[in-house]
């Protein structure tokens, strides 16, 4: 994912939730078992291990998780958009594709009602602010939704969910191809999509500080 | 000429060939997505970043530009140091330099710091207004009024700072009556009280005196009655800009 890593952007641990909700884990359980590998993660974008779990609640830990990922686009072209500093076909892309991504938020938030997690805070470490910075890391996201929700699909039991599930996904998969022509990538380099092997991924437990820490119990020492 | 008895037999059309007749309808979705969501007005935005890494504030976007304070990765209550984004420019080298608010003397002080030195952005919609000659404070959400309340502010010996500031951090679970249940530190700073521990910052806090509380009185803190604080505390943000006329 260029140079961003999911670790690095996700601060308050907001795709790390979900992805551990799936594996009926805690999150430090699940960076726990993670560290030992990064095949690990790899699995926990492919499948969820536990095929016994109540097909509901998993049901509903795929859609948080989707939530998450929606989460994470949207802040990522919201933020674009509030600074502005993209003109011409960028400018549009992200403008176009923020409007969607909030639409998918506000689905998945209506659907889920009071189980939807909530929204996090992520560091695009200024990947909002230069445009090949912003181009790579809209090109690493948007394969990334496609394979995240290619990779749960499959573990969804109601068909109506499904269908939904699969109506976002085909339409990041055109997100995904209009960024890579933006790029000067192929917009469908292949003519299989491979489950997802991205190094960026693997690297989920390189560091762990993703809060920020604001309050504090600490005695004041204002003038009073 | 072709014979009707010459003629090939009848082909399936190609879709009852695939079986399309028997296909199933494809489900309904649990679900509708809606239209694409414009942003939301971002008129009464405030963004703010964190500071990631200690570093020098200066006058201009550029390395070698006067420097005009020093920004750390803690405030001295050991919470994150933040602050506000109040603009962007790009220097000839193509780094990106972020104008911010700093926590320093005087007051109202201004530099530009490199983005790299910033983390991400958060935004808040609230603003916090102090009215020092009315004794009231007034929390503005998306540029409406949601609470006004009577507040305590500095002696004519030790004033409460005029200007723009910001709230830093929020302190809960410690003991001492005198700040009552809840402070916000902020960025403004006693410019009288300048060897008051900690750098003489002013807060927003709750108190032990009630009675005092609309009045002049304090070394340039804002005192709110504990029960106004305690609403405060949880509709004010950390990030939000305080104004003080």
């Amino acid at each position: 994912m260029s140079d961003l890593t999911l670790t690095t952007l996700d601060r308050d641990g907001a795709l790390l939730e979900p992805l551990a909700g799936l594996h009926g884990s805690t999150r430090a359980e699940f960076l726990s078992k993670a560290a030992l590998g990064g095949a690990t993660l790899l699995a926990a974008f492919a499948a969820p291990p536990d095929a016994d779990a109540q097909s509901a609640k998993r049901d509903v830990a795929i859609l948080n998780f989707a939530l998450a990922l929606e989460y994470l686009q949207d802040a990522f072209y919201s933020e674009v958009e509030r600074l502005g500093g993209f003109s011409g076909e960028l400018g549009r892309q992200a403008r176009v594709v923020g409007a969607h991504e909030r639409a998918h938020v506000e689905a998945l938030r209506k659907v889920l009602g009071g189980r939807a997690i909530s929204r996090g805070r992520y560091d695009f470490r200024g990947a909002t602010e230069k445009p090949e910075a912003f181009t790579r890391t809209a090109v690493a996201f948007e394969d990334l939704a496609v394979a995240a929700y290619k990779g749960q699909a499959p573990y969804i039991s109601d068909s109506g969910l499904l269908v939904a599930a699969l109506g976002i996904h085909t339409v990041e998969a055109r997100h995904a191809a209009w960024i890579r022509r933006l790029a000067g990538s192929s917009p469908a380099p292949n003519a299989f999509d491979e489950p997802r092997t991205g190094k960026s991924v693997l690297t989920l437990v390189a560091r762990t500080n993703f809060t920020m820490k604001t309050g504090s119990r600490r005695s004041p020492r204002f003038t009073g | 000429m072709t014979l009707v008895g010459d003629s090939p037999p009848a082909q399936p059309a190609p879709g009852a060939r695939a079986g399309a007749s028997t296909l199933p309808r494809p489900p309904k979705p649990a679900f509708q997505i809606g239209d694409p969501v414009p942003l939301a007005s971002d008129r009464h935005e405030s963004r703010w970043a964190k500071v990631k890494t200690a570093t020098v504030a200066r006058a201009e976007p550029r390395p070698r530009a006067r420097p005009v304070g020093h920004l750390s990765q803690r405030t001295p209550e050991d919470t994150t140091n933040l602050v506000p984004a109040l603009d962007r420019a790009v220097d000839r080298g193509g780094r990106l330099w972020v104008r911010v608010r700093l926590p320093v003397l005087p007051n109202n002080t201004t530099g530009w710091v490199p983005r790299r030195a910033l983390g991400g952005y958060g935004i808040v919609h609230t603003r916090f207004v102090v009215d020092l000659d009315a004794l009231q404070a007034t929390l503005l959400r998306d540029g409406r009024p949601v609470m006004r309340v009577p507040v305590g502010v500095g002696t004519p010996a030790a004033p409460t700072p005029r200007g723009e500031f910001y709230v830093r951090n929020r302190l809960t679970s410690y003991r001492s009556p005198f700040y009552g249940p809840l402070a916000f530190g902020t960025s403004a700073r006693s410019p009288t009280l300048t060897d008051w521990p900690a750098g003489g910052f002013v807060g927003i806090h709750g108190t032990n005196r009630p009675d005092l509380v609309p009045g002049r009185v304090s070394h340039g803190c804002i005192r709110l009655r504990n029960r106004d604080m305690r609403r405060l505390g949880s509709a004010m943000p950390v990030g939000t800009p305080i104004t003080v006329r």
